[in-house]
C-alpha cells in the first residue's frame, strides 16, 4: 500500500512557508502523516525558509526589545486549553492528524444513496471549508467540477478516477479545468478528507439535489 | 490582521521593495564551494558582507541555552535573529509593531524549547523559521476569531514520526548547505516565486494581481521554479 499520488512541490513549499489558509493547511498536513517523502520536501523547504530568514535584511528590534524578553525568559509557560475532540467511539476514522481531531465535527449528513458528508469546523472561517466523504463500495460519485481548487486526501478505502487508484494517503488536487469521475472501490467504504474552496458544480440532478447540502 | 482589500496595496509594496532590494540577491553567498554560476550574478557577490546562515556556533548556542540557561548564548542568537523575524513578519504584511512583538515570542520559544531542539531534524535557521512561521500562524487566526493556537501542534506530531531517524544530524547538515547552494543557482526570478510563496499569506490569484501577470504563469513560474529546486536538491546528494 504504497502512495502514488502527492501534492505538487508547489503546494508543499506553501504548506512549508505557513502560507495556505487553514483548510488546505489540514488537507496538506492529512497527507503529510502518511506520506515521508512529502514529509522529507517540506522539511527541505523550511530549510529554505531558514536561509530566506537569514538572508532577509534585518529590522531594528526596539531599543527595550531584549530587556523585555530577558525579563520573561523566568515566566512558565502558557498551558494550553483542553479542547474538545472526535466524540468517544469514532476515534477509529484513521489518518487524522491529532490537531483535527480536536477540531469540531459536524453530523454525518447523507447527501445522496450511499454517500455521507461530515463538516469539519475550522477554528477560524475561510474561503476552504472541510469535510469528511463517506461514499459506499461501488458508489460513481457525481460528476462535478469546481470554482475553486479541491483537495482531497484518502483516509480508508480507495475509488478510481482518470489518473489512476486512489488509496490511503493518496492525494488528489482539483481545480477548474478538471473534471473528475470518481469511483469508489467495490471492496467497502471509501472516506476521505475533503478541503474544497469556492462552489462545487454537480451536474444532473441528482446534482442539485445535493448541492445545498454540499454548500454546507 | 490583514484587510483583504489592502492585501494588494501591501502586495504591491512588497513587490516594489523587492524590486528596490534585487541586490541582496547577493546575500546568497554559500560558505560552501560553489557551483559555476552566471556572470552577471558573480558580478553582484559581495562575499563576507554577513555571517555564513548556519555557522554551527547557531546550534552550540542553542544547545547551551538548553543545558545550562546560558543567558549570553539567548543574547547572541537574539541579537542576529530577532531582527530577521521582525524583518520575516514585515515582509509576510505585518505590521511593524506586531512583527515586533511576534518576533519578541519567537526569542521567548527558542528559549522554552531549546530543550526540543534537535539538529538532526532541523539546522538552527532553520528550526527559527518554523517556530516563527508557526507564530505567525496562529497570531493570524486569533486576530481572525480570538481562538487558541495549534499551528505547533502539528510540528510536533511529525517531528516525533521522524525524529529517530539514523544519521539525522549529519543528514541534515548536509542538507542545510545543500539548500544554500541550490538557492544560489536559481534564476533572480525563479528565487522570486520561492520568496513569494514563503513571505506571502496570499493566494496564487492575489500574486498574479499584484503582479500584472496571468494566474496560470504564476502557477508555472512556481511551479518552475520548485522543479529546479527538486532537481538541485536531488543532483547534489
Ligand atoms: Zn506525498
Amino acid at each position: 500500500m504504497s502512495i502514488q499520488h502527492h501534492p505538487d512541490d508547489a503546494l508543499l513549499s506553501a504548506f512549508a512557508g505557513g502560507t495556505l489558509d487553514s483548510g488546505q493547511h489540514v488537507a496538506i498536513a492529512t497527507h503529510l502523516l502518511a506520506c515521508a517523502r512529502c514529509r522529507n520536501f517540506v522539511r527541505t523547504m523550511e530549510r529554505v525558509g531558514g536561509s530566506l530568514l537569514t538572508d532577509v535584511p534585518p529590522a531594528p528590534m526596539s531599543s527595550n526589545a531584549f530587556a523585555a524578553v530577558e525579563a520573561r525568559l523566568g515566566e512558565a509557560p502558557p498551558s494550553r486549553p483542553v479542547t474538545p475532540s472526535l466524540p468517544e467511539g469514532e476515534t477509529e476514522i484513521p489518518g487524522l492528524p491529532k490537531f483535527v481531531r480536536r477540531y469540531r465535527f459536524g453530523r454525518w449528513n447523507w447527501v445522496a444513496p450511499s454517500v455521507h458528508v461530515r463538516p469539519i469546523e475550522l477554528p477560524e472561517p475561510g474561503q476552504t471549508r472541510v469535510f469528511l466523504l463517506r461514499s459506499g463500495p461501488g458508489t460513481r460519485l457525481l460528476q462535478h467540477s469546481h470554482t475553486g481548487v479541491e483537495m482531497t486526501c484518502v483516509l480508508a478505502g480507495g475509488f478510481s478516477q482518470e489518473q489512476g487508484h486512489y488509496g490511503p494517503g493518496d492525494f488528489d488536487l482539483g481545480d477548474e479545468s478538471i473534471d473528475h469521475h470518481p469511483v469508489v472501490d467495490a471492496d467497502g467504504d471509501c472516506i476521505c478528507l475533503v478541503a474544497m474552496q469556492g462552489e462545487l458544480r454537480l451536474a444532473g440532478l441528482l446534482g442539485r439535489l445535493m448541492q445545498p447540502f454540499v454548500r454546507l | 490582521m490583514i484587510q483583504p482589500g489592502r492585501r494588494i496595496v501591501i502586495l504591491v509594496m512588497q513587490q516594489a521593495l523587492l524590486c528596490l532590494d534585487l541586490p541582496r540577491r547577493t546575500s546568497f553567498a554559500s560558505p560552501m564551494p560553489k557551483a559555476p554560476r552566471a556572470p552577471q550574478r558573480l558580478a553582484r557577490m559581495q562575499p563576507g558582507k554577513r555571517e555564513p546562515a548556519e555557522a554551527p556556533h547557531w546550534e552550540v548556542l542553542i544547545r547551551a541555552i538548553a543545558a545550562d540557561q546560558d543567558r549570553d548564548a539567548f543574547a547572541r542568537l537574539f541579537a542576529y535573529f530577532a531582527p530577521r523575524v521582525k524583518a520575516f513578519m514585515q515582509r509576510s504584511g505585518v505590521p511593524a509593531d506586531a512583527a515586533e512583538e511576534l518576533a519578541q515570542e519567537t526569542m521567548i520559544n527558542v528559549w522554552r524549547k531549546a530543550a526540543l531542539f534537535d539538529a538532526g531534524t532541523a539546522g538552527a535557521a532553520a528550526w527559527i523559521f518554523t517556530i516563527a512561521r508557526n507564530l505567525r500562524i496562529d497570531a493570524y487566526r486569533r486576530t481572525q476569531r480570538g481562538i487558541d493556537a495549534t499551528a505547533a501542534e502539528f510540528e510536533f506530531e511529525l517531528e516525533t514520526d521522524d525524529a529517530m531517524q539514523p544519521d539525522a544530524a549529519m543528514i541534515a547538515k548536509q542538507d542545510q548547505t545543500r539548500v544554500r547552494a541550490a538557492l544560489d543557482q536559481l534564476s533572480a526570478e525563479q528565487l522570486r516565486v520561492v520568496e513569494l510563496s514563503f513571505f506571502e499569506q496570499q493566494a496564487h490569484a492575489d500574486i498574479a494581481a499584484a503582479l500584472g501577470i496571468p494566474l496560470g504563469t504564476v502557477k508555472s513560474r512556481l511551479r518552475l521554479a520548485m522543479n529546479r529546486l527538486r532537481d538541485l536538491l536531488d543532483g547534489q546528494s
